[in-house]
């Protein structure tokens, strides 16, 4: 006995975005680091200024945070306009 | 991250493992498989600041290669299946019926009960109870992005057992689901058990059945058309919406609420204007509320005589600093950073007739209820920063940086009194229903 049935699972939107060309060089790179708020995210970028500081002597740091949010602050397209004409790379805490 | 990455930004994201299989389809789902994860062993929250630095540490080889390294796409990890018809083989039709089971279950297709059969024939009976064309389009439904058809909702309302008369109220709810204010994909994709409530109003719930009265929120016969309704609408948010648990549906522990969690209001036992009419609609429309809920509590009193004494012990239900939403105006409002929407955290109540009754019989509307309730409803600042980042609250609310000098002054644990939505269902007896909110109710009209 054969049972035919329709597929319940929806099609997608596809999206694509192109991947950013990654760092060459350290030599005057400003990293900006981005926390969601969370609890501990913080003292994880804390720790990553410190290493990165280390290693690359020179490069500069910048903190940020969302303009929305509550548990969670969110970046709007707006911060991420002004966090890319600050800085050539993010660190982030975003996924718990 | 991945809108950094479209503006040329080389990004990398510290991850806890068990978030990884959640950070790679997120970002397939914007559009960009393979952003670099900096994967930790646990989350960070709940962990001292030496626990933090030293993950933070094992993973900054992963960290520098993230910013560095070409970025490669993972392998595939997508579960869709690309034909539209699907045969399943046993010796009789229960076999059949029993693979076709196993196999939604295989694919996490199944909330886990036995699904009634999507047949053609079914899908086709089912799509009777709208007007709608088959192939339209009615949303997009994230966080996935589904393409919410009408046929598609017709075969989750199919599979949970529902009637054509439920079609228009399941399009209604997932065109709820879908209203930017909703902010759908923080609710789906989140470690919390957010369940859709789901509360209908008008002659549509009637005639589709809908039970308002004794045990509404089920189980067994009476509450059968309810049931059936809340399950489809989970099955649209999993099928459609692309939420699976474990994949993008994160939720630590889960909730029974999270099956089914649907009712009509007893408008005829309300001494008020019905729900959705408080809210702005006429009094002949049939609406449908989604209110995604963390959870519930029981509003038990079989003592009060006045609406003071009700409203002192609702109260302490709602002073429940456990609770995430408790107070969550300290440290901002939910928002989706796309629209901007924001949300203020509410909760609804469902009152049974005779609280509401006791209410009414001393002139109380829903306005003074929930006045009251603001009033009433209060813990210390100290108790409600327990579970907050302090930090949060400086960014969200720097004119409130003399809060910490007062940890015993007494707060409410909503950002204004109409944040409290009230509701009548149920039957006879002293016992109600809080529903510890995410965010605001959405009511929409059912058009078709």
């Amino acid at each position: 006995m054969n049972l035919e049935i329709l597929n319940p699972q929806a099609k997608t939107v596809e999206f694509s975005v192109k991947a950013a060309p990654r760092l060459r060089d350290w030599q005057g790179v400003t990293v900006g680091l981005y926390w969601n708020i969370k609890a501990g995210g913080d003292y994880a970028l804390d720790r990553t200024e410190q290493l990165l500081r280390e290693k690359f002597p020179g490069v500069r740091f910048k903190r940020y945070t969302g303009s929305v949010g509550w548990l969670m602050r969110h970046c709007t397209a707006e911060d991420a306009d002004r966090i890319a004409s600050e800085v050539h790379a993010v660190v982030g805490t975003t996924n718990d | 991250m991945v809108e950094l990455e479209r503006r040329g930004i080389p990004t990398v994201i510290f991850t806890a493992k068990t978030f990884v299989d959640d950070a790679q389809r997120t970002a397939a789902h914007l559009g960009l498989p393979g952003l670099p994860l900096a994967v930790v062993p646990l989350p960070f929250t709940n962990q001292k600041p030496e626990a933090v630095h030293a993950m933070a540490e094992a993973a900054f080889e992963q960290t520098v290669a993230g910013l560095t390294r070409p970025v490669e796409e993972p392998k595939a990890t997508e579960r869709h299946v690309a034909d539209e018809r699907l045969t399943y083989e046993g010796a009789d039709a229960l076999a059949a019926w029993a693979a076709m089971n196993a196999d939604f279950l295989a694919r996490g297709w199944s909330d886990g009960f036995p699904l009634v059969a999507p047949t053609e024939r079914a899908v086709a009976a089912m799509l009777e109870g709208t007007t709608r064309a088959r192939g339209e389009q009615v949303v997009t439904l994230e966080p996935g992005f589904g393409i919410a058809t009408v046929e598609k909702i017709a075969i989750a309302a199919v599979m949970a057992g529902c009637s054509p008369e439920h079609m228009p109220l399941l399009l209604a709810a997932v065109r709820a689901l879908a209203e930017p204010k909703m902010y759908i994909r923080n609710k789906a994709m989140s470690t919390g058990p957010h369940a859709p409530l789901v509360l209908v109003n008008g002659p549509r719930g009637r005639d589709a059945g809908l039970n308002s009265g004794m045990c509404a929120l089920g189980p067994g016969a009476p509450s059968a058309k309810n049931s059936v309704l809340g399950r489809a609408l989970r099955l649209v948010m999993m099928n459609v919406g692309h939420t699976y648990v474990g994949v993008s549906d994160m939720d630590t522990i889960g909730s029974p609420l999270k099956y089914s969690l649907c009712c009509a209001e007893n408008e005829k036992e309300s001494p008020w204007e019905p729900y959705h009419v408080a809210r702005g609609f006429a009094r002949e429309a049939s609406t449908v509320t989604v209110h995604f809920v963390y959870g519930m509590c029981e509003l038990y009193d079989f003592q009060s005589t006045t609406p003071e004494r009700l409203v002192q012990v609702f109260a302490t239900a709602a002073a429940n600093a456990a609770q995430v939403g408790t107070a969550l105006w300290l440290i901002g409002r939910r928002a989706d950073p796309r629209s901007k929407t924001e949300e203020k955290e509410h909760n609804t109540l469902f009152l049974c007739p005779e609280h509401a009754q006791v209410f009414a019989r001393a002139g109380w509307g829903r306005t003074q209820i929930q006045e009251a309730l603001y009033q009433k409803a209060r813990l210390p600042f100290s108790t409600l920063m327990l579970t907050k980042e302090p930090k949060a609250m400086a960014v969200a609310h720097p004119e409130l940086g003399w809060l910490p000098d007062h940890p015993d002054l007494l707060l409410p644990v909503v950002e204004d009194a109409g944040c409290f939505d009230i509701a009548v269902v149920g039957a006879a007896a002293g016992r109600g229903a809080y529903f510890y909110g995410a965010g605001e109710p959405v009511t929409m009209l059912v058009d078709e």
